[in-house]
């Protein structure tokens, strides 16, 4: 497992150099703090995100709680959820190191096949990845839709800054699809 | 390679839950102390020369037997080795103060060292004094910070324990 700096240093020991550009490194750390408020945001909210998630993707296609479907009988459902849940917990970790490596040896290396095997819809699942990647944006920018939300709504309270963690959004985003090209 | 972040990552997994509080505050710790540490990593980049440099000839100038017949710095070639090898040292010294922790010192430095030495039949009280002397070489703040020099030094210390 890497994180941002030793994956610097990997790939300065492969032309036996010294690490040379500090400054991804250097920016990094100045903006550690937001770093750890988003993965906080993400990890207070995790239960949240991932039940909405699941939910969202059954009410597009209702046929996975019906006889034969997916998420069919509870049994099911409670491991698609319990998957899901996974599947966030290993983009939170990424996101905390700063490095995608964590996510791809210990969640998505082999997934892929692993769902094929147990019959898994890929298409349902990367739907319920995006909707878990839209709703990591909201928390991370502290800035969920009231009109989605509706009584669910809940708020970190940090004190946002002005670009709303434009580069960390856009980070979080980058694993969520990094599992979504891995499934699909 | 190991590190405050994938240590903290590798226990949260292990108990199969999201970085909890104490996670991020282990995380944030070594953060704070990151600005000192790449500052170090900066300048022992940009001089990694002259002090690999100094160390040799400190440690040839207090083993002067190394120069003769059949001894480890006897001919150019050898001359060379030593050379790289404390700089090989001292940049595994930069990879850590990037790290943040003995990771790339314990992986690539000390993992095996004490066989190949053996193997080689190389002394170690050369290396041990070249160390030493980038170690009380270093100078705040003529060359870095204060708080820089005392992550630099401790690695120091690390790679000369872990050769005597």
């Amino acid at each position: 497992m890497l994180d941002a700096f030793s994956k610097a240093v990997v790939s300065a020991d492969a032309s036996t150099s010294t690490v040379s550009d500090l400054s991804a490194l250097k920016a990094f750390v100045a903006s550690g703090n937001r770093r750890l408020d988003a993965v906080n945001a993400i990890a207070s909210n995790a239960s949240c995100m991932v039940s909405d998630a699941v939910a969202g993707m059954i009410c597009e296609n209702q046929g996975l709680i019906q006889a034969g479907g997916n998420c069919y009988p509870n049994r099911r459902m409670a491991a698609c959820l319990r998957d899901a849940e996974i599947i966030l917990r290993y983009v939170t970790y990424a996101l905390l190191a700063g490095d995608a490596s964590v996510l791809d040896d210990r969640c998505l290396n082999g997934l892929k096949e692993t769902y094929a095997a147990l019959g898994v819809p890929t298409t349902s699942t990367v739907r319920a990845v995006q909707i878990m990647k839209a709703q990591a944006a909201a928390h991370i920018q502290d800035n969920p839709s009231e009109a989605f939300a509706g009584a669910k709504l809940r708020k970190m309270g940090a004190i946002v800054v002005e670009d709303r963690c434009a580069t960390l959004v856009a980070e979080a985003s980058s694993y969520f699809d990094r599992v979504i090209s891995a499934l699909s | 390679m190991k590190s405050v972040v994938t240590t903290a990552i590798a226990s949260a997994d292990a108990a199969g839950r999201f970085p909890s509080t104490s996670d991020l505050e282990s995380v944030q710790g070594s953060i704070q102390r990151a600005t000192a540490r790449l500052e170090a990593a900066e300048k022992l980049a940009a001089n990694l020369d002259n002090v690999a440099k100094e160390a040799y000839d400190a440690c040839i100038k207090k083993y002067p037997y190394l120069n003769e017949a059949g001894q480890a710095n006897s001919n150019d070639t050898f001359k060379a080795k030593c050379h790289r090898d404390i700089k090989h040292y001292l940049r595994l010294v930069q990879y850590c103060l990037v790290v943040g922790g003995t990771g790339p010192l314990d992986e690539w430095g000390i993992a095996g060292q004490r066989e190949v030495y053996r193997a080689l039949s190389l002394p170690t009280a050369p290396y041990v004094e070249a160390l030493s002397f980038a170690r009380n070489r270093g100078c705040a703040p003529r060359d870095m910070s204060a708080q820089a020099l005392v992550e630099y030094n401790a690695l120091l210390d690390y790679a000369i324990n872990s050769l005597s």
